[in-house]
């Protein structure tokens, strides 16, 4: 289980104040209005930003005094996900070691991790080779192949057509089935996931407003501000 | 029904005057009468300032890289209070001309400089002479390693915050983080330094001039400058340029290709902290860095202090008659560089998109950068030859002067007109053809609003490096045409250092204060 507890970061102009749960193995959608908090939500989880009070816990395990690379998080961007000199091959082989230096049984795993993620044959391109999507996909493969049980997806597919990006989303749901991960994950349009998240959570103002079935959080009281907040976007 | 014939582009009259320009004035002073050397009678004078431009080019090439380099990695690392002060002091150095430069190594490493002066203190009494490979190694690093850490340091503070993050999150070394984040940005800004570096040192006047020490140790631009001015043989004048301007044109198509770089990725990267900065061995290395890049870049910069105490006894008539022809010069000199510039970016774009060229448009984009290949000197002198015929030749200095220093501020102009004025195009182009609006209209309605501010830029910056220029003042400057640049160099002649001094700190304000404005407007609004 992920446990946050009032876990505060103050800036000069914005506040935040976090308190939630996501049960182990599940997939939560975050959603919420632009600048309300929902990267900054995600950062904190994979050690990005500190919080100056209140307790952080996956698994039992306190992850605040951890750094970035000893949680057992990793995190998909909207963008800028790969390095651009690197093949995609070499981008998912970071997840399992930087220097690059792979086993044969670990090359194994990254070309059926790309695989997995419709892109086989595609492991000697460069990202400017490929699109907007097959990019996006690159970055899922790393984040499964680091092995580590919490994936943070940030807006991962903002950037993607509204065809594609439903594609991605299925993709994000057949991969779990697979795989024990827990998935924290913030959308834009909570429609793509409402079928398919175990949890959704409304984050505004630095706050988490409300957490609960998708349908529950969708069609309850907050409608309105959600639909408010999907349209400002 | 006649047809209306169509006017030619501007810009494709400018390109013709600009080649006919060039190639009369090297036919000029090639067929001019008189002896004529062949080019094996020259051949070992040749071979040994071809040899000794290249070594100190290659030199100051190398270790103007490492110094910039390392200097930009430190920056890049590391946030410490006296960081924005050393940033300005690189900012500075930038716009010191090269004959204010050479001030500096006196006032530092001459015979009674500074350096003599704590060497001697110390009790070492053995001389160590400037001249040679030493002085003008020291001015070309001087100059050349803080532009090299500017360039650089955009670019790695460029780097996406993400893959800031990545690297924190999947553990990079700093090893790693060079090899995947820092490097791929050297990589693809390094080549094209490199060789814009070698362009400058390999051309290099002033400093070879008044630091090389003797005739063996010249330049092919002084050699040049020595063949016109002190033994007028034109011939070889002839030969040596044309020399320099086929390597000088390698050089420029090779900068142009080296230019189109491999993908990296920029984005703003904010307040992220870089992961490496608390490595115990990173923070030696960049601290022997940066002091050791402030030891050699502080006191050269700063000796041009020592001349505020003398400001008040060196301005005299000379001197304002000086500062007035600098200044009427620059402007003149300026607006040559953009209207001309701003003709060929014009016609540049014209082929791009409108008539889908890209060909004909690349030769628009690459001619301004051969201009930093003609070898200045014996262009000047191949159209003082072609003028005189024409004009009496004690005013033919004054024409060409702000013609030539226009034409050597032209590749500059161009950088910062020619992507504005492909914006324009891009954004408002088919609105202004639908509505029937060309030429000047165009210009002043369409492309005036976005282009006065680069264009500004552009005139402020062209404005600096003529003030600074000491090149082809030094073929016809005298009594009675004498610009700041010229009379530092008198003085430096003279021995006269603290006079030097004072002139060096105003050109050098005057530099700044225009690299200042044309840094300024190119910023603002964007």
């Amino acid at each position: 289980m992920l446990v946050i507890e009032n876990c505060r970061l103050t800036w000069p102009d914005f506040s935040a104040d976090y308190t939630m749960n996501v049960k182990s193995g599940a997939l939560c959608a975050v959603i919420g209005p632009s600048g309300g908090g929902k990267t900054t939500l995600l950062h904190m989880i994979a050690g990005f930003e500190t919080p100056e009070s209140g307790t952080l816990t996956f698994g039992g395990l306190d992850l605040l005094p951890l750094e970035p690379a000893k949680r057992p998080a990793t995190i998909v961007f909207q963008d800028h996900n790969l390095f651009p000199h690197l093949t995609a091959a070499q981008n998912v082989a970071l997840g399992i070691r930087p220097s690059l230096r792979m086993s044969n049984d670990e090359q194994a795993l990254i070309e059926e991790m790309l695989e997995a993620v419709g892109l086989k044959g595609f492991g000697t391109r460069k990202p400017g080779e490929m699109s907007g999507g097959q990019r996006q996909r690159v970055a899922l493969a790393r984040a499964l192949v680091s092995g580590r049980p919490l994936i943070l997806l940030d807006e991962p597919f903002s950037s993607l057509d509204p065809g594609l990006r439903r594609d991605m989303v299925q993709l994000v749901g057949e991969l779990r089935r697979k795989r024990p991960v827990t998935i924290l994950m913030t959308i834009h349009t909570p429609e793509d996931v409402a079928d398919l998240a175990d949890q959704m959570v409304f984050v505004a103002d630095g706050r988490v407003i409300a957490s609960g079935k998708p349908s529950a959080i969708l069609h309850g009281s907050l409608a309105p501000r959600i639909a408010a907040a999907v349209s400002d976007t | 029904m006649m047809m209306a014939r169509k006017l030619p582009h501007p810009g494709s009259l400018v390109a013709f005057a600009i080649v006919a320009l060039v190639v009369g004035g090297f036919l000029a002073l090639a067929t001019v009468g008189g002896e004529k050397p062949t080019l094996l009678s020259i051949g070992p004078y040749l071979w040994r300032i071809l040899a000794f431009s290249i070594i100190q080019a290659a030199l100051s090439t190398i270790l103007s890289l490492v110094l910039g380099t390392a200097l930009a990695l430190a920056l890049a690392r590391r946030r410490f209070p006296a960081r924005d002060m050393i940033l300005a002091l690189l900012g500075t150095t930038m716009v010191i001309p090269t004959i204010v430069a050479v001030f500096a190594v006196f006032a530092v490493y001459g015979r009674s400089g500074w350096m003599a002066d704590m060497v001697s203190l110390l009790g070492w009494k053995d001389s160590f002479s400037i001249f040679g490979y030493p002085g003008i190694l020291i001015a070309h690093i001087f100059l050349n390693a803080p532009f090299v850490a500017r360039i650089l340091l955009d670019p790695l503070n460029f780097v996406p915050a993400e893959h800031w993050r990545l690297a924190s999150a999947f553990g990079f070394t700093p090893a790693q983080i060079f090899r995947h984040l820092d490097w791929p940005v050297l990589h693809a800004e390094l080549p094209g330094l490199a060789g814009l570096v070698f362009l400058l040192c390999f051309k290099s006047f002033a400093i070879v001039l008044a630091l090389g020490g003797g005739p063996s140790r010249s330049t092919l631009e002084v050699a040049i400058y020595e063949a016109l001015k002190i033994d007028l043989d034109f011939g070889r004048a002839a030969w040596l340029s044309l020399i320099q301007l086929v390597i000088c044109l390698t050089l420029t198509g090779l900068l142009t290709w080296a230019l189109k770089r491999p993908p990296t990725s920029h984005t703003v990267r904010g307040l992220i902290r870089r992961p490496d900065a608390r490595d115990g061995r990173l923070i030696i290395l960049d601290t022997v860095v940066l002091v050791a890049g402030t030891l050699f870049i502080a006191p050269l910069a700063l000796s041009l202090l020592s001349g505020l105490s003398h400001i008040a006894n060196v301005i005299d008539a000379d001197f304002l008659q000086a500062f007035i022809t600098s200044i009427v010069i620059a402007v003149v000199a300026a607006a040559i560089a953009c209207i001309l510039a701003l003709a060929l970016a014009s016609a540049a774009r014209r082929w791009r998109i409108v008539l889908r060229s890209p060909r004909i448009a690349a030769f628009y984009d690459f001619l301004p950068n051969t201009l930093l290949a003609v070898p200045p000197f014996a262009l000047t002198a191949g159209l003082f030859l072609m003028a005189r015929r024409l004009a009496d030749p004690s005013s033919i200095g004054i024409v060409l002067l702000p013609l030539m220093n226009g034409l050597a501020a032209i590749p500059f102009a161009y950088r910062s007109l020619a992507p504005r004025l492909l914006t324009t195009e891009e954004r408002y182009g088919r609105v202004a053809a639908s509505l029937g609006i060309t030429g000047l209209k165009k210009l002043t309605i369409m492309d005036w609003p976005l282009l006065k501010r680069p264009f500004g830029a552009a005139f402020a910056l062209a404005m600096a490096l003529s003030f600074g220029d000491f090149g082809i003042i030094a073929l016809f400057g005298g009594q009675e045409l004498i610009t700041l640049p010229y009379l530092l160099f008198e003085n430096l002649g003279a021995y006269r250092l603290d006079e030097a001094s004072a002139i060096g700190l105003f050109i050098v304000l005057v530099a700044f204060l225009l690299a200042y404005v044309s840094g300024r407007l190119s910023h603002a609004g964007d």
